[in-house]
């Protein structure tokens, strides 16, 4: 079994700043899977992020959407250089994320890593899987 | 911006049962980044990841408290290439300790069914048909 594409689905308050805040960080809007209580944010052909409204997201659980007190999920996205990582942690922090932990480089990786505007954490990584150690 | 490759990281209680969940499912495990404490199942070869980590080992990637299943904070969109095997992956699941969660959604273009796994963790599996995709979505 293989899926084609993957949507993560996270709830936000405020679909207009989670928009700038992606944009600013520097990924497309897939504009026809976004409106007023939507964005569909491109990190790649098969891979999405949409963020719904709080209110939104509810119809579609029965449980509640977390307070922010909590972690469910964390999400990790692999760029294409070191420089890409800081780029995209940089940008994300100058407009209102903060930084979760000091880069780290373990050579074939570097990570780096920051929370969202709405609480959401994301680990940037940058992997070069020929220098991997046979014993991670 | 363009990423190359996503891992999806959730909790779990038991990793032994997880593996054995998701291979009964049809997906193959990255060995090479699994072990005891955490798995990794391929759901797109060289793409799309998701990780399962044991709760401790999860929570030393985070200052917040692990969710206790009580409330949801992502649910993740998955797309396979039929509507059988989007029936099938929902039959293995709810056969294998999964729950439904929600009604088949057959909106034509797109077609739709929900799973809660082990840990609660919900998954909608659907099939896509872009080339239907009505202009006023």
């Amino acid at each position: 079994m293989k899926v084609n594409q993957i949507y993560v689905n996270l709830p936000v308050k405020d679909i207009q700043k989670t928009k700038e805040f992606w944009t600013n960080v520097g990924f497309s809007i897939n504009e026809q899977f976004s409106d007023d209580k939507a964005v569909c944010v491109v990190l790649n052909d098969t891979i999405y992020v949409m963020f719904l409204t709080e209110e939104y997201f509810q119809t579609f659980s029965e449980r509640p959407v977390p307070k922010g007190d909590t972690t469910q999920v964390l999400v990790a996205i692999g760029l294409n250089s070191r420089e890409e990582v800081d780029q995209v942690v940089n940008a994300a922090v100058a407009n209102g994320a903060y930084q979760h932990e000091e880069p780290q480089d373990y050579g074939w990786m570097y990570q780096n890593s920051f929370w969202d505007i709405n609480g959401h954490g994301w680990n940037v990584t940058f992997a070069d899987m020929s220098q991997m150690p046979s014993q991670p | 911006m363009e990423i190359n490759q996503i891992y999806v990281n959730l909790p779990v209680k038991d990793v032994q049962k997880t593996r054995e969940f998701w291979t009964k499912l049809g997906f193959s495990i990255n060995e090479q980044f699994s072990d005891e404490k955490a798995i990794c199942v391929i759901m797109k070869q060289d793409h799309i990841y998701t990780m399962f980590l044991k709760e401790e080992f999860f929570q030393t990637f985070t200052d917040r408290p692990v969710a206790k299943g009580d409330t949801t904070q992502t649910l993740l969109a998955i797309g396979v290439n039929s509507r059988e095997e989007v029936d099938q992956m929902l039959k293995t699941a709810t056969e294998n300790g999964g729950s439904k969660y929600s009604e088949l959604r057959d909106y034509g273009w797109m077609y739709q069914k929900t799973f809660a796994d082990l840990d609660g963790h919900q998954w909608e599996v659907l099939f896509s048909d872009m080339s239907q995709l009505p202009a006023e979505f």
